[in-house]
């Protein structure tokens, strides 16, 4: 089933006399459960893509639809609403929210969707124990390591079981053990939960887990491979 | 070259050393300010209290001012007069008999100090005679003639040409009085002033209250310059050994006393808005250090010893807070000067303080002086603000502080 | 909301110093407002007392003529039915009826201008507690023949115990008063102007003198509290008709109430200044912690936390930081104070002198009114609310993309 569906987008920016599509007509379907890689070259777009597929930024033209809404017609306060119930979020770095606990951090969004606090606290320990981390729900991000923090992240990410997971260059900061670590809890998640992942990667070995690769080169995508 | 750097140091981030220099700006101008308005009001009564009361030195009999008795006069008070006239640096003598009595008018009476003067004499000596705003000073009226102030002729509820009764013990202790016209009627904005002083001819009182010849109760003496207070008084001391002589800061000294603590009040004053700036100034100097931690480790690892990024950034901090002082102060020397012309109006509140003397129109007075040590002080603030964070500088190890991601 | 705190709450703490010097400025400046406010207030209630106690009363009746005239013409006739009429009233304590003028007072060799204040001896003395400044000799009795003097007076007409003064004077309608009386004791008035020539008389005795029978130039009234003046006041205007007028102390001595608020409003500006100051110095640590912070706010905007909330967590860190300094202000000048105002500061050398040519004991006064400490509170409140505008905008109009990859 698709979820995400791409038309004819298009982002330009008019920096001072020179225009720079950052995004040159891009499209692209996503179904449910794909685990995707978007790989380029700085300066291909990427970024960018991301960007809008988040909901954090608006394309000059062309439209992005997730299961039926059209992000373009969304207006700034609703797409907040939108990203809180429907997508989750693993950055590079500085994913977590440094006052909080692990366990606070990872149940954050369903504190902001309402949910019941019993609900919350078994989701969140299910999660924690699904990423490795049982034992350290209470320790600050500031006493984890870059590898915990980023599995704190991915556990967020995935609590308010969102549609699809976007994550960006989740792997950059972390040494080779962590990555594998990251990304085979990840994959296992993505079989459990049936959750979507998108990541936007440089990591040659993002892209061999991966089960999709999406190629982007100058705003515009030159291959996109189905491993699996 | 080193004041360039630290200038744009400074200026790195514009917003925040915008904000700490607006608040030392403001707090400066506050300073200065108040210290130039405090200075004129002071400085106006002082004025006003010697020019058109005291004047500048006053000599009396050594027993007359414990109970203002009639008989404790100078024996030969008018000739003395003229012999101290003759002092170059004396511009104006006057000798006066003095009484302190009652004056009654048809409504009501009181006491009053009545002054016994030679008019040509007695306007060498205070500016009185210029603030007779009803009627004229000792011209018109022939007869028993009296000036008073404009209070008292509210309070007895008489004007110009009334008459008015003075009640007093003479030398032999009778008690005798006269009546006397109002000739002329003085407003100083000094009701105080107003309400308890009184001025006749010195022979009419004389005559009334039965004293001899010459004599006199009080020689009022104004000099042409102000400098030449202390220098005269001690002279006349000496040679009028066995006569009482004081100047006005011996006078009333609570007018000397007022104007000294002025002074201190506004360094006070100054001073506690210079320490509340210094808690910003620290936290902002503390923030900039915590930016520049590698910058800081890479100049000690280059070679720039402890000392120089000590002075370094203590040189910074004294820029950041004297550019916000430089500012403040000047928009305070402006505002002063702007308002020298007309003078602040305090009509509002100019019932109350006229009653103690006190104008109702203050003149901002610029002393340099004033100036120069609130430079100072807010030199010496950013100094001081500046020795926590450059110390804690100081403890960056080159090596972890180029670490630092 | 209450994670909304407690992520507020723990963000203080992230830098624990800068925050710490910033709670400091404010406690510094709470501390120091409330120590000059308390000096303020303290020195203005003992001018009130003064004028108040010692002298006026809360408020007098006179003739509507009288306060314009003061002449001993302008006098009104004492009678039961007004002393009920006023009595009826509730905030009402007690009266004392007078008659004041002047006049001339001689020993066997001098002379000099004095006050005299005819007056009922007991109730005048639970306004004023006369008898308690005899110094010399006894208090007035009732139906006394005798005077009660200042010591000023007494020093310069050089006069004691049962020694007699002659008096005259203007009276009524023009007649003529004079007399003679016995000093029955000798008293140290607060006011060292007035001990130089007030002279105390039983009242009908006084009446007798100036030939003003059954006459009073003033009744004061007194109040159980003098919070109720207003209220008193309205009430008694409203009862009284012509010729009667009342007024109260602040009508009688204007220049008091100008100079006691000039003095305020000065006060007013100097802290006023100072909290600005303060004020600037909390903007700019705000501004700190919030520029610090433009990635995490990025990031939980992403995830899904309006800028509302965000705004409002803020809000609360800006709040917090003025209510700990507030708090910690008021905590430390509270106690201070009200050891201060136990133990008021004597003043010495010239500053004792001016103060008490102005008729004031020389001692620095501290108030412990309710409303100097909590002035500094709402001032502080005020002021971090208009600081924490600062942070609610910048987190409606921070630009998403900007603070992610900041």
């Amino acid at each position: 089933m698709t979820i995400i569906e791409i038309t004819e987008l298009f982002k330009t920016y008019n920096d001072s006399e020179i225009q720079v599509h950052a995004v040159n007509g891009v499209d692209l379907n996503i179904e449910e459960g794909e685990f995707t890689a978007i790989v380029g070259p700085s300066g291909s777009g990427k970024t960018t893509l991301l960007n809008m597929l988040g909901g954090l930024d608006q394309p000059t033209s062309g439209s992005i639809r997730i299961d039926d809404t059209d992000l373009g017609k969304l207006k700034s306060s609703q797409l907040i609403d939108f990203r809180m119930k429907n997508i989750g979020f693993v950055f590079q770095s500085y994913n977590l929210i440094p006052v909080l606990t692990a366990k606070e951090n990872v149940e954050f969004v369903m504190h902001l969707q309402g949910r019941p606090k019993k609900e919350r606290e078994a989701r969140t320990m299910q999660l924690l124990e699904a990423v490795g981390l049982k034992g350290r729900e209470n320790s600050r991000p500031s006493k984890l390591s870059g590898g915990q923090q980023q599995r704190v992240a991915v556990a967020r990410a995935l609590a308010s079981k969102p549609k699809f997971v976007l994550a960006d260059e989740p792997t950059a900061n972390l040494d080779s053990k962590s990555t594998e670590n990251l990304l085979n809890i990840m994959e296992e998640l993505n079989k459990q939960e049936k959750i979507t992942f998108i990541f936007s990667t440089h990591d040659q070995r993002v892209v061999n887990k991966a089960h999709r690769v999406i190629t982007l080169e100058d705003g515009k995508i030159i291959s996109d491979n189905r491993k699996k | 070259m080193i004041t360039s750097v630290a200038w744009r140091n400074i200026w790195r981030n514009p917003l925040r050393s915008g904000i700490i220099i607006t608040a030392i700006t403001i707090g400066m101008f506050a300073g200065v300010f108040s210290a130039t308005f405090m200075k004129g009001w002071m400085n106006q009564r002082l004025e006003a209290g010697i020019e058109t009361e005291t004047s500048h030195i006053q000599i009396h009999n050594p027993e007359y001012r414990k109970n203002y008795d009639i008989r404790q006069f100078i024996p030969k008070g008018f000739e003395l007069a003229e012999q101290i006239a003759t002092n170059p640096a004396i511009n104006g003598v006057s000798p006066r008999v003095t009484i302190q009595s009652m004056i009654a008018s048809a409504e009501t009476g009181t006491g009053v100090k009545i002054m016994g003067i030679i008019p040509e004499k007695e306007k060498q000596v205070t500016s009185l005679s210029e603030y007779v705003t009803e009627g004229d000073y000792f011209e018109s009226i022939s007869r028993n003639p009296i000036v008073i102030g404009k209070k008292l002729s509210e309070k007895l509820k008489i004007r110009s040409k009334s008459k008015v009764v003075i009640t007093l013990q003479d030398t032999d202790g009778n008690l005798t009085g006269g009546a006397f016209r109002v000739c002329g009627i003085f407003d100083t904005a000094n009701s105080m002033y107003e309400e308890t002083n009184v001025f006749v001819r010195y022979q009419d009182l004389a005559r009334l209250g039965m004293l001899p010849e010459g004599v006199a109760h009080e020689i009022i003496v104004h000099l042409h310059d102000q400098d030449d207070l202390l220098p005269t008084t001690l002279a006349l001391r000496e040679q009028q050994s066995d006569l009482e002589v004081l100047n006005w800061k011996e006078l009333t000294p609570e007018l000397g006393y007022l104007n000294e603590i002025g002074n201190l009040y506004t360094y006070i004053f100054v001073i506690i808005i210079l320490l509340s700036l210094g808690f910003g100034i620290v936290n902002t100097m503390l923030m900039v250090v915590m930016e520049r931690v590698k910058e800081i480790g890479m100049l000690m690892a280059i070679g720039m010893g402890k000392l120089r990024v000590f002075l370094m950034l203590m040189f910074e901090t004294i820029l950041l807070t004297l550019t916000g002082g430089t500012i403040g102060i000047m928009l305070g020397l402006g505002a002063s000067l702007a308002l020298q012309q007309n003078g602040i109006n305090l009509s509002n509140w100019a019932q109350g303080l006229e009653d103690f003397g006190y104008s109702a129109i203050v003149y901002p007075v610029v002393e340099v002086e004033m100036v120069v040590v609130i430079f100072i002080l807010v030199i010496l603030t950013g100094i001081l603000a500046s020795l926590y964070p450059a110390r804690k500088a100081l403890k960056y190890n080159p090596a972890d502080a180029i670490r630092t991601e | 909301m209450r994670t909304n705190l407690k992520i507020a709450w723990r963000n203080l703490w992230r830098n624990k110093r800068r925050t710490l010097i910033t709670v400091a400025s404010i406690f510094f400046g709470v501390l120091l407002s409330a120590y000059m406010t308390s000096m303020q207030e303290g020195s203005y209630e003992k001018m009130v007392d003064m004028v108040v106690k010692y002298y006026s009363g809360a408020m007098q009746v006179h003739h509507e003529n009288y306060w314009e005239s003061k002449s001993i013409n302008d006098t009104f006739e004492e009678s039961q039915d007004l002393n009920q009429l006023i009595l009826a009233n509730e905030e009402v304590d007690f009266v004392i009826p007078r008659l004041e003028s002047f006049a001339l007072a001689s020993s066997e060799e001098l002379t000099k201008g004095v006050m005299v204040v005819g007056t009922v001896p007991e109730p005048e003395n639970r306004l004023t507690s006369l008898k308690n400044n005899v110094r010399q000799g006894s208090y007035l009795s009732d139906n006394d023949q005798g005077l009660l003097i200042g010591e000023g007076l007494a020093d310069y007409l050089r006069l004691g115990i049962n020694d007699t003064l002659v008096m005259i004077s203007q009276g009524y309608h023009g007649i003529s008063a004079a007399g003679k009386y016995p000093i029955r004791g000798i008293i140290k008035h607060a006011s060292p102007e007035l001990n130089k020539m007030i002279v105390y008389m039983e009242l009908s005795n006084c009446q007798e003198f100036f030939s003003a029978d059954n006459r009073l130039t003033s009744l004061v009234v007194n109040i159980k509290d003098n919070d109720l003046l207003q209220k008193s006041l309205r009430k008694l205007r409203d009862e009284l008709n012509s010729p009667y007028t009342i007024m109260s102390w602040q009508e009688m001595s204007p220049e008091m109430v100008q100079q006691i608020e000039s003095d305020r409003a000065g006060g007013i500006i100097m802290k006023a200044v100072l909290y600005i100051v303060i004020g600037f110095g909390i903007l700019g640590t705000i501004m700190m912690m919030i520029a610090e912070r433009r990635r995490e706010f990025g990031v939980m905007i992403a995830i899904g936390m309006q800028r509302y909330k965000l705004a409002t967590i803020l809000f609360y860190e800006t709040l917090f930081i003025g209510m700990i300094g507030a708090l910690s202000g008021l905590l430390v000048s509270i106690p201070l104070l009200s050891f201060q105002s136990q133990n008021p500061i004597p003043l010495t050398g010239q500053a004792a002198l001016v103060m008490e040519d102005y008729g004031f004991e020389p001692y620095m006064f501290f108030s412990t009114e309710p409303s100097v400490f909590w002035h500094q509170a709402v001032t502080v409140f005020l002021i971090t609310l208009v600081i924490a505008l600062y942070p609610i905008f910048s987190a409606n109009r921070m630009k998403l993309i900007n603070a992610l990859h900041a």
